[in-house]
C-alpha cells in the first residue's frame, strides 16, 4: 500500500466514499481485506470464500455510506469485522459442517452491523426477486431496461441501438415494459411476503 | 381512457420535472383526492428505484470485483516476480494473473493454518538435537578426563601431565651437570601399576589402566622392561590378565605369595605397594568394608590412602595373602578406596583354565611371606610389582 496514495482516517474514508471516491473504497478495500482473510482461512474457508465474504461485508458498508445511513459506532474495522463474521457463520451454517464455535481473533463487539445485515439481506432478497423478474421478462424489454436502468445509458443511446424511429418511441416501448416488469415483480414480491 | 403505460410516462415526467405548471398542478390534485392513483405512482417509483439499486449494486459489485482481480494480480506479480521479468525479457505477452496449481493451493492454505504450530515443533525439535548434542558430548567428556562417575575416581595416572614437570627437571639437573645426557624415553599416556599371577609371565592389573591401550609396556624395578598383551579383562570386576611376550623373557622366579580364595576379615590390617610416582609405594591401612562402591560386593573397601597411579596394585594382608586389586577411591569420601576381591580374580582364573585357552594357569600355592616382618615381607615382594605403561 502506501505507494503515495493519501491515507485516510475513518471519517476521511467515510466522507470520501460517500461523494464516491472510488481511490477511497479501493483503499479501504485493500486495507482490511488481510484481516478478513486471515479469520475466513482460520475458520475452515478457502480463500475463494474469503473474497467472496469480503465483497458482501464491503457491499453491506459501500451501500449504507452511499445512502447517507450509516451510523458508525465503531472503528470501520470493528464494523466489517462484525459484518463479515456473521456473514462467514451464515455461509458455514448452509454448508451444515458448521458445528462449534467460530474462532475469533478480534473481540467482537456490539457495532449495530447486525441490524444493518439484515436490511442488507431483506434489500438482497428484493434484488433477487428483481433479477428473476428481469429474467422473465423476454426480449426485447430486459436489454432495454438493462440499459437504461443498469447501465445507465441515456435514451438517445438506446434508441439508436433498438432500431427506434425516434425517442418517444423508445419511451413509450420503455413504459410498456416497465408495466410488464411491474407485474411480475410485484405479484412475485408479495407472493413471497405472504408467506 | 389512459393506459397503464401513459400514466408512467406521465410519473416519469413528473419525476424528471419536465411537466408544464398547470399539469403538474392537476397531477398534484388527483394524488391527494384518489388513492388509488397515489398508490400507483408510489409502486411505479418502488419499482424504478428498486431497478435503479439494483443497477448501482451490479456497478459496486463490478467495482469491487476489479479491485480484488487488481489486488490478485499484484500478490502474484510479488509472490514469482523472476516469472514476470522473464516473460518481459522474452518479450511474450505479460500475464496478470498467474495461476498457481491446485496442490500449491492446498499446501498454502496448509501453511496459513498451521504455521505457528510447525514452527513451534520445529524449534522443539531443533533444541532438542542440540540439547541431546550437547549433553553426549558433555557426559563424554565427563567420562573421559577424569573417568569419574558420581564421585568415583579410578586411579590410573595421566603421564602427561607429570611428564611436563620432569622435563622442567631433567633440564635443571643437566645444566648442573653439564655432560650428563637426558636419558629420551616415551613414559606413554597413562600408568597404573600390575603385579605377577603365575612365575611363567601372567600379570594382573585393573581394566580400567588398560582401556584403549594401543601397546603395553611393563618396567620392573630394576628397569627392565618387556611388552606384554592383554589376555583376558573383566570389566564389571575392573580386572585385566597380561601376558609378556618378550623372548628373552625367562620368567618371574618362585612367587613369595599367594592368592586368597575366600573372604578377608573385617578390620584385618591390609596394604599394598604401588607406582604412583617413578618410585615404589608402600601404603597401609585397614580393610574397611566387605563391599564396594554404592554396596558392590565384587570390592572391598579400604582405609587405604591412594593415588593415581595405584590401580592394578596388589592389596596384601598381614600373612602375605593377597586378598584384592586396588581399584579407585569415592572422591566425596574420607580415604575411602576400593579393591576387587582376590576370590573374584581366582574365579576368572579358573574359568579360563577350565576353557583352555592358552597355557595353564601355576597359581603359585606356597606363602613365603608369612610370619616375617613387613619390611621383609616388602623387600621380596617389590620384584613382582610393575608399573604398567599405556600407549594410546
Amino acid at each position: 500500500m502506501g505507494k503515495g496514495q493519501p491515507s485516510y482516517t475513518d471519517e476521511e474514508f467515510v466522507a470520501a466514499i460517500r461523494h464516491g471516491d472510488d481511490r477511497a473504497l479501493a483503499q479501504l478495500y485493500r486495507l482490511h481485506f488481510p484481516m478478513i482473510s486471515h479469520y475466513v482461512l482460520q475458520n475452515s474457508g478457502t480463500d475463494d470464500e474469503a473474497k467472496d465474504v469480503y465483497q458482501e461485508g464491503v457491499m453491506v458498508f459501500y451501500e449504507k455510506v452511499r445512502d447517507g445511513s450509516l451510523e458508525l459506532s465503531c472503528q470501520i474495522k470493528t464494523y466489517l469485522y462484525a459484518v463479515c463474521r456473521r456473514l462467514w457463520l451464515k455461509r458455514l451454517t448452509e454448508k451444515t459442517r458448521f458445528g462449534g464455535r467460530l474462532d475469533d481473533h478480534e473481540p467482537f463487539l456490539e457495532t449495530g452491523a447486525e441490524a444493518d445485515l439484515e436490511l442488507a439481506e431483506e434489500r438482497d432478497r428484493r434484488f433477487a426477486t428483481m433479477a428473476e423478474a428481469l429474467d422473465r421478462i423476454g426480449e426485447p424489454c430486459r436489454s432495454l431496461l438493462e440499459g437504461f436502468y443498469l447501465l445507465d445509458k441515456s435514451m438517445q443511446q438506446l434508441t439508436a441501438e433498438f432500431g427506434y424511429t425516434n425517442a418517444d418511441n423508445a419511451k413509450n416501448q420503455k413504459y410498456k415494459c416497465l408495466v410488464r416488469l411491474k407485474k411480475l415483480f410485484f405479484n412475485h414480491y408479495q407472493e413471497e411476503e405472504h408467506y | 381512457m389512459k393506459t397503464e403505460s401513459d400514466y408512467y410516462a406521465l410519473f416519469d415526467a413528473y419525476r424528471s420535472g419536465e411537466l408544464a405548471a398547470p399539469q403538474r398542478a392537476d397531477l398534484e390534485h388527483r394524488l391527494a383526492t384518489d388513492p388509488g392513483f397515489a398508490r400507483r405512482l408510489q409502486d411505479y417509483e418502488e419499482l424504478t428505484g428498486t431497478l435503479s439499486a439494483y443497477g448501482r449494486r451490479l456497478a459496486t459489485r463490478r467495482k469491487l470485483h476489479a479491485i480484488q482481480a487488481e489486488m490478485d494480480a499484484e500478490a502474484a506479480v510479488r509472490i514469482t516476480p523472476e516469472v514476470a521479468q522473464e516473460s518481459f525479457a522474452t518479450s511474450t505477452a505479460p500475464r496478470p494473473l498467474l495461476r498457481i496449481s491446485r496442490t500449491e493451493e492446498k499446501l498454502r492454505t496448509f501453511w496459513h493454518g498451521h504455521r505457528a504450530t510447525m514452527m513451534v515443533a520445529a524449534s522443539v525439535a531443533v533444541l532438542a538435537v542440540f540439547a541431546t548434542l550437547l549433553g553426549l558430548e558433555m557426559y563424554r567428556a565427563a567420562q573421559n578426563s577424569s573417568g569419574s562417575l558420581y564421585g568415583y575416581t579410578v586411579l590410573r595416572r595421566e603421564v602427561e601431565r607429570i611428564k611436563r614437570n620432569q622435563r622442567a627437571m631433567n633440564r635443571t639437573l643437566s645444566q648442573v651437570d653439564g655432560n650428563a645426557k637426558p636419558e629420551i624415553i616415551n613414559p606413554g599416556k597413562f600408568s597404573g601399576t600390575g603385579f605377577a599371577l603365575t612365575a611363567d609371565g601372567y600379570l594382573v592389573t585393573s581394566y580400567h589402566v588398560i582401556q584403549g591401550a594401543d601397546s603395553l609396556l611393563i618396567e620392573s624395578r630394576d628397569r627392565q622392561r618387556y611388552r606384554a598383551e592383554p589376555v583376558f579383562t573383566d570389566v564389571a570386576h575392573d580386572l585385566a590378565i597380561l601376558h609378556i611376550k618378550d623372548k628373552d623373557f625367562k620368567g618371574f622366579g618362585r612367587l613369595p605369595y599367594s592368592f586368597k580364595r575366600g573372604q578377608s576379615d573385617l578390620g584385618e590390617k591390609v596394604y599394598t605397594l604401588g607406582y604412583p610416582r617413578e618410585d615404589l609405594v608402600f601404603n597401609d591401612g585397614s580393610l574397611s568394608a566387605r563391599s564396594g562402591f554404592e554396596g558392590d560386593t565384587g570390592f572391598y573397601q579400604i582405609s587405604i590412602p591412594v593415588n593415581p597411579g595405584n590401580s592394578g596394585g596388589p592389596l596384601l594382608d598381614d600373612r602375605g595373602n593377597l586378598i584384592g586389586i586396588i581399584s579407585g577411591r569415592q572422591m566425596d569420601v574420607q580415604s575411602a578406596a576400593f579393591a576387587t576381591k582376590s576370590s573374584y580374580l581366582m574365579k576368572l582364573v579358573d574359568s579360563l583354565s577350565a576353557a583352555g585357552a592358552g597355557q595353564a594357569y601355576n597359581l603359585p600355592r606356597a606363602n613365603q611371606l608369612a610370619g616375617t616382618s613387613r619390611p621383609q615381607q616388602i623387600r621380596k615382594l617389590r620384584d613382582y610389582v610393575f608399573v604398567v605403561k599405556v600407549y594410546e
